[in-house]
């Protein structure tokens, strides 16, 4: 989730009217926004956004836009994005990007000036939009450049990356493309999304009409013309990326920006080679939001409440849309600087809060319904209760543990457990497949705690199992330990034996060997004629592994087993 | 005292004495103060009895301590005692470079540690010691060769060590230079192989206070009838208890711990929640801690490019990577909803749906996953779910995140759901589950609910914190997993609370290894 800074002054200024903090904190609620602090020194703001489909929101001019919406009862318009009755100057698109970057869009904005705060601003938005909508520039990037040097119109093609020589913002020099891809640190950084779905590099690169570079997307802007100060008043902003809609839908969303800050908007028109979903001539700024019919009963449905068609109107006109309303049914639009309404039940959610969740009154689920547990809870607290009643004290440990832990102090060698492939720490790696190991993580660390110690868990483990649909099961599992100088194999068996019998279930113990026992002093538990677990004394060479000078016995029982009749 | 509180001293007193501290408090009476170590003589008790015995008389306030005199006692190690038999090693050192020599030879270092079986680091003591005396020197090659006839530091020591042999005596009654050798030769930390140790005796002497003066005088002339420490089978069977009291015991001392069997601390705080839930009319849900993205994300309509399903949130299985085939009909439901919205009504996502992805294996990262199992497996309606799952991120553990966690979370269904009735719930919860009065619902987002609340609650302790997210499923999410009706699915963050409860200030201390933590933590109500 997007977390954003701006100073609180120009907030008020592009709302139009100054409010509290604490006025702030409810108004917040109309962008989903969580109103995270405020230094009073340097008059910043800090807010996160919670809608991950809202970038419009994630800037200070789209916040202040959904709160004036609803002050002033009804969206403002914006006019550049009717069609322009003059000619306007132009991008042409090349051949052959299709299989890299396919899609440009841009504008200007003019009659206005940058200032500090506007620059700050500028950028923080151009950063999240690329970074998160934009998914680190692979769908989306975004340049602004001084509009004064360029001359219409403008070219996006394909450049060869050893010809093709421009100077970067941040160096002195002109480098080749490739050299820029190589020694440059956005080159480095972003390089990896010029790989088109040939699986070859490309590089697209913007020039105007005589020959200059503007930018090399998404990789870096040219000095020349790309490096946009303090006190410019003429501005051309940019945006290529993968998906067209995005592409839109970013070009809209910083245009609106720009005209909140008064700037004047200059559509641009960008000619493709072939026809888009738009068209082969589109006219940017371009509103691509589509209308959508939201039934009056679904309202209804969903709201609970019988709010009068003109209610949801008009909710909804005070959220920013444009509604039309036919019979039962509204027909919604959303504006051009949103592109989130996927199914009715979006634009229901903007009626709800476009009128405050408060206003809605509460109801409590009227059909009854008998609660319980599931059988494999039942069985656990029902072992758990035992074993507490045995004088056990219950332990609870994490899931995942260490290959080590697991399979190398417990003297085991080729156990299948399941490992993490992306793993963030080794004593984080595997998930457990018995609960032992968890039980002498415990003995371990805890020699000074008085003796005996009795501890139990009673949790899930999870084995490979090949005939399961993932390849695996998650079993529930029960585990004890004993700790004391005069532990041993009998003393655990009586909890056993008085563990079944209390169960009403006959079982038998017969010797096997396994490498975590000592030889002669394990059994393998069956019960309903399968193997459903370990009693035993531990090795003194496990004991040695995770350094514990007592003796352990111990007992494992795969829960899941005892139920199958 | 005045005769009357001395008459007014209970029979309670004197009956609660124990034998020992009738010995005790008889010889003070006759002479006082007296020496622990008097005490022993006089009464012929065990010195642990009688320190035990003064220690409950001190507690009583019937006898306190007058002086205290620390002395230094003198005693031989085993090694000392050792050295008393077959002589010290400076004196095996010093006669067997002699021997040597008059042979015409020279003992080497090597040579000596064969025939004393000892480390080189065992030797360089007592050798310093003789070379320090200057009756041995250290020659080329390791050798050893005494310079004098005798050694009067070998023969001083060994006549201390026969002398100490008798026991333990003082230290500071012994002249400088003997001293001067006990302390060269006396066992430090480092020095473990040294022949004396000299430890500080406390002697105490006590005098009866003017309680203990009265208690004495009335154990002396009344004597006391002795009570029976412990009610057995024999007194029972005999009789006798009718005749004898028992003695009372100090019912005020801390009692012996014990190890009991209790449930875990934060496990007993889920089992509170769960019995709310199912008190709520909640039924529970499981499911597998790994699961297929399919289960864990795509049912749950967030889209495969989703930030929050790639590596740096979600674990991997290494392997199997892949599940089984995703059933039918739901694998192609869900994958046409993400394409073009299927028949939900909605618009999708509109990208090109990966099958083999949806396949991927992970851990279990949401709670939602189970939900979406359970939608797909012809649930109740009207119905009430909810599983309390463990659930695994890709974070860096610190004090706030934890690799592995309980997750809260449920589905309502029923034809009657709606927005209010999800508002309605939430308030049910929050004073269910946080005591609260007070709620706020805020907006918020969740991929696979619409719209979705972010519930507020002030908690008596907490102030407002956030409790829980909720909302009603997206058709995108219900009608492909073949429900129809509406859905709530909420979920509950309870680890701040249960941090409380349990007054723990770090995550990680949840599932700690301590069992000292484990065993004295306390779980209120």
């Amino acid at each position: 989730m997007p977390t954003i800074d701006f100073p609180k002054q120009d907030f008020d200024s592009l709302i139009g009217r100054t409010f509290t903090l604490e006025e702030l904190e409810g108004w917040m609620l109309l962008a989903k926004g969580e109103f995270k602090g405020y230094d009073a020194e340097t008059d910043e703001l800090k807010v996160e956004l919670q809608d991950t489909n809202r970038p419009d929101l994630w800037c200070a001019e789209g916040i202040a836009r959904q709160i004036r919406v609803k002050l002033e009862e009804g969206p403002r318009s914006y006019s550049f994005f009717k069609p322009a009755k003059k000619t306007l100057d132009q991008i042409v698109v090349g051949h052959g990007l299709h299989v890299t970057r396919p899609y440009v869009g841009g504008f200007k904005a003019t009659g206005y000036t940058l200032s500090e705060q506007g620059l700050a601003q500028l950028i923080q938005t151009q950063e999240k939009l690329a970074d998160i909508f934009g998914r680190k520039r692979k769908s989306v990037s975004i340049g602004v450049y001084r509009l004064d040097p360029i001359q219409f119109p403008i070219t996006y093609a394909l450049a060869d990356p050893d010809s093709t020589r421009f100077t970067p913002l941040g160096f002195d020099e002109p480098m080749t493309l490739t050299e820029i891809l190589e020694c440059h640190p956005k080159g480095i950084e972003y390089k990896s999304t010029l790989i088109g779905h040939d699986g070859k590099q490309h590089c697209p690169l913007l020039t105007d009409a005589k020959g200059i570079v503007l930018s090399f997307p998404p990789i870096i802007n040219s000095r020349e013309i790309g490096e946009v100060r303090v006190g410019d008043k003429n501005l051309f902003i940019e945006v290529t990326g993968t998906d067209l809609r995005m592409v839109l839908h970013a070009l809209n969303i910083l245009a609106t920006n720009f005209a909140d800050r008064k700037a004047k908007i200059v559509p641009v028109e960008v000619i493709y080679p072939a026809p888009t979903e738009f068209g082969a001539s589109i006219q940017v700024p371009y509103d691509c939001g589509s209308e959508l019919e939201v039934p009056q009963e679904n309202i209804t449905t969903l709201l609970g409440e019988s709010l009068t068609m003109n209610e949801g109107k008009q909710a909804l006109i005070e959220y920013g849309y444009q509604v039309k309303s036919r019979g039962k049914i509204l027909s919604v639009k959303q504006p051009p600087y949103r592109d989130d309404l996927m199914h009715p039940v979006d634009a229901i959610e903007d009626i709800a809060i476009s009128n405050g969740y408060h206003t809605f009154p509460t109801a409590l689920p009227s059909e009854f319904t008998v609660g319980g547990l599931s059988q494999a809870e039942m069985i656990s607290d029902k072992v758990r209760e035992l074993m507490v009643g045995f004088g056990f004290q219950e332990t609870l440990s994490n899931i995942l543990a260490s290959q080590e832990d697991l399979v190398a102090r417990m003297n085991l060698s080729d156990t299948a457990i399941i490992e993490v492939d992306n793993v963030m720490s080794l004593t984080y790696s595997c998930v457990r497949q018995w609960i032992i190991p968890s039980l002498l993580r415990v003995e371990a660390a805890s020699s000074h705690s008085f003796y005996p110690h009795s501890l139990f868990e009673a949790g899930e483990i999870v084995q490979p199992d090949q005939d399961a649909e993932s390849g695996t099961r998650t079993l529930n599992a029960l585990s004890a330990l004993l700790a004391h100088p005069n532990a041993n194999f009998s003393e655990m068996h009586s909890y056993v034996d008085l563990l079944f019998y209390t169960l009403g279930l006959s079982y038998t113990v017969e010797p096997i060997t396994h490498p975590s026992f000592m030889d002669g002093r394990v059994g393998q538990l069956t019960v309903h004629g399968k193997p459903c677990g370990l009693l035993g004394e531990l090795h003194p060479q496990v004991l040695d592994n995770w350094q514990i000078a007592m003796p352990c016995a111990v007992f494992e029982l795969t829960l899941d087993k005892l139920t199958i009749g | 005292m005045t005769p009357e509180e001395s008459s007014s001293l209970g029979k309670q007193e004197l009956s609660s004495l124990h034998p020992l501290e009738v010995a005790v408090l008889t010889d003070l009476h006759t002479q006082s103060p007296t020496s622990e170590a008097d005490l022993a003589t006089h009464t012929g008790l065990d010195p642990a009895q009688v320190s035990m015995s003064i220690g409950w008389l001190q507690a009583k306030q019937y006898i306190t301590v007058t002086s205290e005199n620390v002395t230094k006692l003198v005693s031989l190690t085993p090694t000392g005692t050792e050295f008393s038999k077959s002589g010290s090693l400076l004196e095996r050192i010093f006669n067997g470079a002699t021997e040597a020599k008059q042979q015409g030879s020279l003992l080497t270092m090597k040579s000596l540690q064969e025939t004393l079986g000892l480390q080189a680091s065992d030797l360089s003591g007592p050798i310093g010691a003789l070379k320090k005396e200057r009756s041995l020197q250290i020659g080329p090659g390791g050798t050893l060769e005494p310079t004098q006839p005798t050694s009067a530091l070998t023969s001083a020591l060994a006549i201390l060590i026969k002398d100490i042999a008798h026991g333990p005596s003082s230290y500071d009654d012994r002249p400088d230079h003997a001293r001067k050798i006990i302390d060269t030769f006396s066992q430090r930390r480092g020095r473990s192989q040294e022949p004396f140790r000299v430890d500080e005796h406390i002697m105490r002497s006590f005098t009866l206070t003017e309680v203990g003066i009265a208690i004495a005088a009335k154990v002396v002339t009344t004597g006391v009838k002795e009570g029976y420490a412990q009610l057995t089978p024999e007194i029972l069977k005999d009789g006798s208890w009718r005749s004898r009291a028992p003695r009372p015991y100090n019912i005020a001392l801390r009692p012996p711990r014990i190890a009991a069997g209790k449930k875990h601390p934060y496990r007993s705080f889920l089992d509170k929640v769960k019995t709310t839930l199912v008190s709520m009319g909640f039924e529970e849900m499981r499911g597998p801690i790994v699961e297929s993205e399919f289960w864990n994300m795509d049912t749950l309509y967030m889209p495969q490019f989703h930030p929050a399903r790639d590596i740096h949130d979600v674990y991997f299985v290494k392997s199997p990577a892949y599940s089984e085939a995703i059933p039918e009909p739901y694998i192609s439901q869900v994958a046409q909803t993400h394409r073009d919205g299927w028949t939900t009504g909605s618009r999708g996502w509109g990208y090109p749906f990966n099958e083999k992805r949806a396949r991927r294996l992970v851990l279990r990262s949401q709670g939602t996953a189970v939900s979406s199992r359970t939608l797909a497996s012809q649930p109740k309606i009207p119905g009430k779910y909810f599983s309390m799952a463990r659930c695994f991120r890709y974070d860096q553990i610190d004090a706030t995140h934890a690799t592995d966690f309980f997750q809260t979370e449920g589905i309502v269904l029923g034809n009657t759901i709606t927005f209010q009735t999800l508002l309605g719930l939430l308030s049910l919860f929050a004073k269910e589950m946080a005591q609260a009065k007070k709620v706020k619902f805020a907006p918020a987002y969740f991929p696979f609910t619409e719209p979705s609340v972010e519930l507020h609650v002030e908690h008596p302790k907490l102030g407002w914190m956030e409790l829980g997210g909720a909302g009603l499923l997206r058709p995108e999410v219900t009608h492909p997993l073949g429900v129809k009706v509406p859905v709530i699915a909420w979920g509950l963050g309870l680890d701040r609370m249960a941090m409380v409860a349990l007054d723990i200030h770090d995550i990680r201390d949840l599932f700690t290894a301590n069992l000292d933590l484990i065993r004295h933590k306390p779980m209120p109500f």
